[in-house]
């Protein structure tokens, strides 16, 4: 077991009363004093939650082939990314299968950045790499050099934009710019992982410090990991290791739409057509509770009596109660009733449709 | 961290207060604090019996599944229903309102540490 990481702002975390676990290889703060259910409220609620995704991953692919490059790597049709635009893609390999869910920013050209997940870096770029050498490209991993904050909820653009030279109002719901905050140079992009609108921000290590106290001080509220998967599972946003992995391909997932296979030849469009055409061996459904509980991963979904698959991320939403993204077999992709499999006894559910509660996001 | 005087703890970290021939169950504050946001409590049947050291109740905060174990055994007489609809009340009240269930004391009991020896058992 290698040693835990930290982040630049672990000391800050901690004075901030931050309870750290491990988490993809360093410690990070799964809530702060207000708890998470606090902090899920006020980044629902209007306010501006402010998060440490610094363990997440940066890669720089630059060079006379960059898109030719990216459009075999990856899953979306990256041919259709304007300059100061970014799309959710995936990584895949042979077999069909997810190494990685990415997003990937176009900077120019031949020039683009992909924010991929801390816990698959190694293997992203061990791929990447070995594919790069038939391409006029260079990849870099930028990952120990950044620090990516997440700054999330209604007040999240006044909240920002002090620090921030250009007007936040020209970057528009995935999009990104080049800005200078306090100064520095930093990509700043409309995204997120919560459904409330907001940006990431990606600055180097030696301005982490001073920008998330400047943040803080402007009224945001640091927000931890409980608080984000909260988030982010109410959107039913796919999380790797969870709903995508490398035994599942974007057929069973529900992640066609960033499977673009009309644009070319890229790493598992082969594998995808095949099990397109053949059906898939199981299906990503949204489901609800009837009846009190809390589905949680793992639990056994039934269908007519029948364990038909297993849920891959489940809460309590404070908003809609009982809610759980799951596997089901195919057939009953649109079964309507379900129950889930709570401590040896089925608790009734029914079909629902994402998301679970309202996003926010400025479209 | 309050440790009331008047209960009884288990190495669980659950509390009891014993009056006559019925018991009161509930957990500590620092379980409750260690589990972060109750949203969930699943609480026993009224009727049933049950042995010490049974996982006669769950508590789920935002994160985790936690068991809660019976200091003393017996047949479970009231539980606390409020709970179902105000589950918080583990965290913000956790030897008041946040009680979970009382039983007729039966036979048995786990080991039962006074507040004191709680105390110790914690900064150990």
């Amino acid at each position: 077991m290698s040693e835990l990481q930290k982040t630049p702002l672990f000391d800050a975390h901690v004075a901030l009363g931050g309870k750290m676990v491990p988490f993809a290889g360093f410690e990070m703060p799964v809530q702060y004093k207000i708890g998470a259910l606090k902090e899920y409220t006020f980044v629902r609620k209007g306010g501006a939650g402010l998060f440490d995704i610094t363990h997440m991953g940066q890669v720089r692919v630059s060079g006379a082939d960059a898109l030719a490059f990216l459009q075999y790597m990856t899953t979306n049709d990256v041919s259709k990314l304007a300059v100061g635009q970014v799309h959710y893609s995936a990584l895949l390999d042979d077999a069909g299968t997810f190494i990685d869910d990415i997003t990937t920013y176009k900077i120019s050209d031949d020039e683009y950045y992909l924010c991929i997940n801390a816990a698959n870096r190694h293997k992203d770029m061990a791929h990447l790499l070995q594919q790069a050498a038939s391409f006029d490209v260079s990849v870099a991993d930028e990952s120990d050099d950044t620090t990516l904050l997440a700054l999330q909820g209604a007040a999240a653009q006044a909240v920002l934009q002090p620090l921030v030279n250009n007007d936040l109002n020209e970057i528009g719901y995935y999009k990104f710019a080049q800005v200078n905050v306090n100064n520095t140079p930093a990509i700043v992009s409309r995204t997120g992982y919560t459904g409330e609108d907001g940006f990431e921000i990606y600055i180097p290590h030696a301005i982490a410090v001073e920008v998330w106290q400047q943040l803080l001080a402007n009224d945001a509220e640091p927000i931890g990991l409980a608080a984000r998967d909260m988030l982010r599972t109410e959107m039913g946003y796919a999380l790797y290791g969870h709903e995508i992995s490398d035994t599942v391909t974007p057929v069973e997932a529900k992640l066609m739409w960033i499977t673009k296979l009309n644009k070319g030849n890229f790493i598992g469009k082969t594998a995808v057509e095949t099990r397109k055409n053949q059906g898939p061996e199981k299906r990503l459904i949204a489901l609800k509770l009837t009846a009190r509980g809390i589905p949680r991963e793992h639990y056994a979904v039934f269908v007519d009596g029948e364990k038909s698959g297993e849920v891959t991320s489940g809460m309590h939403s404070p908003m809609a109660g009982g809610v759980a993204l799951a596997y089901v077999k195919p057939e009953h992709a649109e079964a309507s009733d379900l129950s889930v499999e709570i401590r040896g006894k089925l608790v009734a559910a029914e079909r629902t449709s994402l998301p679970f509660v309202r996003s926010n996001v400025k479209r | 961290m309050t440790i009331p005087a008047d209960l009884k703890y288990t190495k669980e970290h659950e509390w009891v207060r014993i009056e006559g021939d019925t018991a009161t169950f509930g957990i500590s504050d620092h379980a409750q604090e260690a589990l972060g946001d109750i949203v969930f409590v699943e609480l026993p049947e009224v009727g049933r019996n049950i042995y010490a050291g049974e996982a006669y109740a769950v508590v789920e905060s935002v994160k985790a599944v936690s068991d809660v174990y019976a200091p003393v055994a017996g047949k479970i007489i009231e539980v606390n229903e409020s709970l179902e609809g105000a589950p918080e009340h583990v965290n913000t009240d956790p030897y008041g309102s946040g009680w979970i269930a009382k039983i007729s004391i039966g036979d048995g009991q786990v080991e039962l540490l006074t507040d004191d020896e709680y105390t110790t058992f914690l900064e150990e």
